[in-house]
Formats: structure tokens, C-alpha cells, sequence
């Protein structure tokens, strides 16, 4: 039966739909799978999979990310409310869009991605300053900070990556602390991240979460 | 000859000195006149006077009337934009904040009357006073399919448009295009010479090919219907589109294609063919770091790919604030010297 179930989530999630993938969770739920069963076992290994599938398409678009990453955190919240106890989390990440950047389509996807893998998010919005990214991690115990910048000068400017990176060194927290980072910029320049300071990028949201997930297994903890 | 008569022996694809060469120099101007560019783009003078100073110390192909891409969301009522001392500024406040606002949007019955297109209007007049009929006045316009992203924001006009009620959806994109509509005839009669049509919901980058064929195709032909497609130059925000150029070409018959730094300019050359320019462009957020000597090569790079016979264009995209001014004339020089027709 587990089998069926995965099969049909595959196909609405390859085919961009949402509800068809919603409604797939929903059966299962009603006819006694377990919430736990349905995420570990069918929501994150086709997460998985599709990252895998995005990775060696060339026609994977902007919005099939969008679609994979929304489907998934859609169906993981609403399996997540019927969980016998709260799931153990995978890590935890602090988000946002560098300082003087409001575009948030990018940070979105990652956010949808993460929350489906298990990893908890703390999402600081747009516009943020390099001492909140650090003040937040530091607060909320992350393993990453994820910097979203869809233009050239928030990527490469004094208030972006580059400052977070010298707070962290300051502040005596690389060791604990991963820098990753992504947007339009470094797809043109995928050598932009050493240049920012970053330890890591991903090309789109939904690789993303697989880059954001080997960062927080290489953190080493205090 | 001057650049207005190489663009167009380009287009037509009859002898010229050489290949036109636009170069895209907007924040520059800024700098240019000692002052912030939030100041800068305060008055269509100053940008016009950018222009035509960054034109005369390069002796590039094109002189631009565009300020920062957010400036048509003002003629929606946007009133907040958020500067930057290094970077193109952002739109700060959408006119769409829910999907009720849609219905109350109010097109700008008169674009050329708009408070928000006055400094724009300026700028063309006095471009068109100082250069008109000589070198290309470039104008930037939204496609009705990405115009959206400026009113609500890129991630909710991409819900509203996967998932969002398509009866809200398609009267949003029938304001967007009938704004279009007006928007074009505005540029034109103001003197602009190329219209360069941005849109990159109008490549496979952004949207699937099946959503491409279905919405972004139609609503482009819905957007270009009324006013045609002269000095009309297709262009999907610097990403590729060599893939679907054909079935592009095909419905829409516009003469111009402004690819992205990551197609391939031989493949793009072929598939359009006589049947419009080819415009190939350069990676300019990497003439950040590449030496000057990496910039040579890889100009030479897309004009060898691109040049052949003809009806080609060497372009840049937006370039970056921090672009090295050596890299810049490193760039220029190299295609001035190989766009050269014996």
C-alpha cells in the first residue's frame, strides 16, 4: 500500500500539483497510515528524489521549484498536527535576504524545502543587517545562516555575506556557524561565494536544502 | 556612420563599418556627476546627462531613458523605493499587498501624462534634443506576464499565477498588458528608438514549456498586437532562451533578441538566422573579477560565435556599479576592434 502511496505523491509532485499531492497524504492518513510514515517515507524521499531530478534537468524551472518546495511544506504541516509526538528536528537554520535586497521568491523556496526535510527555519524577513543574521543564530542555537541576494551589490556589498563572515570570526563562531548563500549573482558567477565569504551555495531553492543539510552535519558542535 | 544607421544596417543585415555595441551603463552616470543616485534619479536631466557624458567617454552604440526597473511600478502608485549608494534601488512598497487590490488596481489612463513618467519624459526629450536621430534611445518595458512581480512581488505573483484563482489571475494580467500597451505607444511617441521588451516569464527558465505555450506566448502576442513590433527587442532578464527563440520568432515577429551571457551564440545565430538580430551578451557580474585580459577573451569569445555574416550586436547586461573602468574599456576595445568589418 506504502508503495501506491508513493507512487501517486511522486506524480503529483512531479506534475506541479498541489492538491492532488495534499489529497494523496489525506487518503493515507484516513485509511491508517501513520503522519510519521507519510513524511519519512513518501514526502522527504521524493523531496529527495526531485532534488536529484532538478539537479540533472535542463528544463527544471523557476516555477517547478517553487511548486516542489510550497507542496512540500504544505503537506509536511499538515502531517506534522497528526505526529504521536514532535519530530526529532534535523538542525536549525536562520534565513533572510542580505541588507538593502527585498526579494524574497528565492529565500521562499528554501524556506518550503528545509521545513519539509525536518529542519527548522527562523525567518528574518528581507532587508537584513549582518549583526541580526548573527544575533539570531546565536539566539536561536542555528548550525547556518542563509543569505538570499537576487542583486550584484547586496551579494558582493560591505553589508551582505562578507560582513557576516568577519562578525562570525570576531565573535569566535565559525566552527559552530555555517555561512551558505544563493540568488542570481552567484549562478553567473559560481565563484562569487569564496569571494563573499560564504562556505558554501546552492544554485536554486530546492538544491538548496540538500547543501543547507551537509552544512549542519559538518558543524561542529561546542 | 552613425550608431542609429550601424543598428540598423545591422538589423537589415547590409554593410557597416562595423557591428553595433551597446553597452549598459545606468548607476555609472551617477558617479559621473558626483552625486547618489537616489539624488541622480531624482531628475531626468541627470540621467540624461549621464547618458550622454558615459556615451562620450566610451563611444558605445546606445544611450539609455531607463532610471531603475522599479520606476513603472511608480506609475501604479508605488511611492516607496529603497536606494542603495552601490546597486540598482528596490521597490519598496507593492501596490498589491492582497488579492482584492487586483480588482481596485487603475491602469494610467495616460502614461505620458503620469507624474511618475515626467523625469522619464525629460530625459527623452533632452536625449532626443542631444542625440535623436544619431545614436539609439533605449527604452525598458515590463512584459504583462513579469509586470505583476513589480505590483506584489516575484514569490505571490508566482503563487497567484501556479495557484491563485485564475479569474483574479488573468484580470491582473489583462490590466498588466493593456498598461503595456500604453506604456509602448508612450516610449515611442517621447522618441525612443529601441523597446526593449523584458519578460522572463517569456523563456523556459522561468516557467515550464507547457506554461510558456499556453500563457506567456499568448499574453505576449496580446501585449504587442495594437503597436507592433518596431524597435521592439526581445529579452528575458539576462536568462537563456536560445531554446524556445524559434517558436518565438515564429508567433511574434519581432526583429531583435537580446539573449542571455549563457546561451550559446552560434546555436542562437543559427536558429534565428536572417530572420531577426542576434544580440549576444556578456557576463558582465563576472568583468567584476576577470582581468582584463579574461574580458578580451571573452568578447572575443561571443563575437567569434556570433559575428559570421552579420546581423549581430555585442551587448552587456546592467552593468555592475563596481565593474573596474579598465575592464569596461578592456571590453569596448576588444569588440570595437573585432566588430570591425573590412
Amino acid at each position: 500500500m506504502l508503495d501506491q502511496i508513493i507512487r501517486d505523491y511522486r506524480e503529483a509532485v512531479f506534475d506541479t500539483d498541489g492538491e492532488g499531492a495534499v489529497a494523496v497524504a489525506e487518503n493515507a492518513l484516513n485509511n491508517g497510515i501513520a503522519a510519521e510514515d507519510i513524511v519519512f517515507k513518501v514526502v522527504i524521499p521524493v523531496i529527495e528524489e526531485m532534488m536529484a531530478v532538478i539537479n540533472r534537468d535542463p528544463d527544471a524551472n523557476l516555477a517547478q521549484h517553487f511548486m516542489t518546495a510550497q507542496i512540500a511544506a504544505t503537506v509536511t504541516e499538515k502531517m506534522l498536527v497528526h505526529f504521536r509526538q514532535p519530530p526529532a528536528s534535523q538542525g536549525k537554520v536562520v534565513i533572510g535576504t542580505s541588507a538593502g535586497d527585498l526579494h524574497s521568491l528565492g529565500k521562499r523556496i528554501v524556506m518550503g524545502c528545509l521545513k519539509s526535510l525536518m529542519i527548522e527555519v527562523v525567518d528574518l524577513g528581507v532587508n537584513v543587517t549582518p549583526e541580526r543574521f548573527v544575533d539570531a543564530a546565536v539566539e536561536h542555537d542555528a548550525q547556518v545562516i542563509a543569505i538570499s541576494s537576487m542583486m550584484i551589490h547586496t551579494a558582493r556589498g560591505e553589508n551582505g555575506s562578507l560582513a557576516v563572515r568577519r562578525l562570525l570570526q570576531e565573535r569566535g563562531l565559525e566552527s559552530r556557524v555555517k555561512l551558505v548563500v544563493g540568488g542570481a549573482p552567484y549562478r553567473f558567477d559560481p565563484e562569487l561565494y569564496r569571494t563573499v565569504g560564504a562556505d558554501a551555495w546552492a544554485e536554486d531553492g530546492i538544491t538548496a536544502g540538500r547543501v543547507i543539510q551537509d552544512l549542519i552535519r559538518a558543524v561542529t558542535r561546542p | 556612420m552613425t550608431p542609429l544607421q550601424r543598428l540598423i544596417a545591422a538589423v537589415k543585415g547590409e554593410p557597416a563599418d562595423r557591428i553595433p555595441i551597446f553597452c549598459n551603463l545606468l548607476d555609472q552616470g551617477a558617479q559621473e556627476l558626483g552625486m547618489s543616485l537616489e539624488h541622480y534619479y531624482s531628475n531626468g536631466e541627470h540621467v540624461a546627462e549621464g547618458q550622454l557624458r558615459m556615451r562620450e567617454r566610451y563611444g558605445h552604440d546606445n544611450v539609455w531613458s531607463l532610471f531603475y526597473v522599479g520606476k513603472e511600478a511608480e506609475l501604479f502608485g508605488c511611492r516607496k523605493i529603497l536606494f542603495a549608494s552601490d546597486g540598482p534601488p528596490n521597490v519598496a512598497q507593492f501596490v498589491i499587498q492582497d488579492y482584492d487590490d487586483i480588482e481596485k488596481l487603475e491602469v494610467p489612463v495616460d502614461v505620458a501624462a503620469h507624474p511618475a513618467f515626467l523625469e522619464t519624459a525629460k530625459c527623452l526629450a533632452i536625449l532626443r534634443r542631444e542625440v535623436g536621430g544619431k545614436v539609439p534611445i533605449c527604452a525598458y518595458l515590463t512584459g504583462s506576464m513579469t509586470f505583476p512581480a513589480l505590483l506584489m512581488g516575484m514569490d505571490r505573483w508566482m503563487e497567484l499565477l501556479l495557484t491563485g484563482p485564475a479569474d483574479l489571475r488573468e484580470l491582473l494580467l489583462a490590466k498588466c498588458s493593456e498598461f503595456f500597451r500604453r506604456e509602448i505607444a508612450a516610449y515611442r511617441a517621447a522618441g525612443a528608438d529601441v523597446l526593449l521588451y523584458s519578460n522572463p516569464f517569456g523563456c523556459t527558465y522561468f516557467v515550464g514549456r507547457k506554461r510558456f505555450r499556453e500563457q506567456s506566448l499568448p499574453w505576449m502576442e496580446r501585449d504587442l498586437a495594437e503597436g507592433g513590433v518596431d524597435g521592439v527587442v526581445y529579452y528575458c532578464g539576462m536568462s537563456p532562451f536560445a531554446n524556445i527563440v524559434g517558436e518565438v520568432i515564429d508567433r511574434l515577429k519581432i526583429g531583435a533578441y537580446y539573449f542571455g551571457p549563457d546561451d550559446d551564440i552560434a546555436e542562437a545565430k543559427a536558429i534565428v538566422a536572417d530572420r531577426g538580430l542576434t544580440c549576444g551578451v556578456i557576463n558582465d557580474i563576472k568583468m567584476l573579477s576577470w582581468s582584463e585580459q579574461q574580458v578580451r577573451d571573452e568578447v572575443r569569445r561571443i563575437i567569434g560565435a556570433g559575428k559570421g555574416s552579420g546581423r549581430f550586436l555585442f551587448g552587456t547586461g546592467v552593468m555592475p556599479y563596481a565593474i573596474p573602468e579598465a575592464n569596461i574599456r578592456a571590453m569596448l576595445d576588444e569588440a570595437y576592434r573585432l566588430g570591425r568589418w573590412e
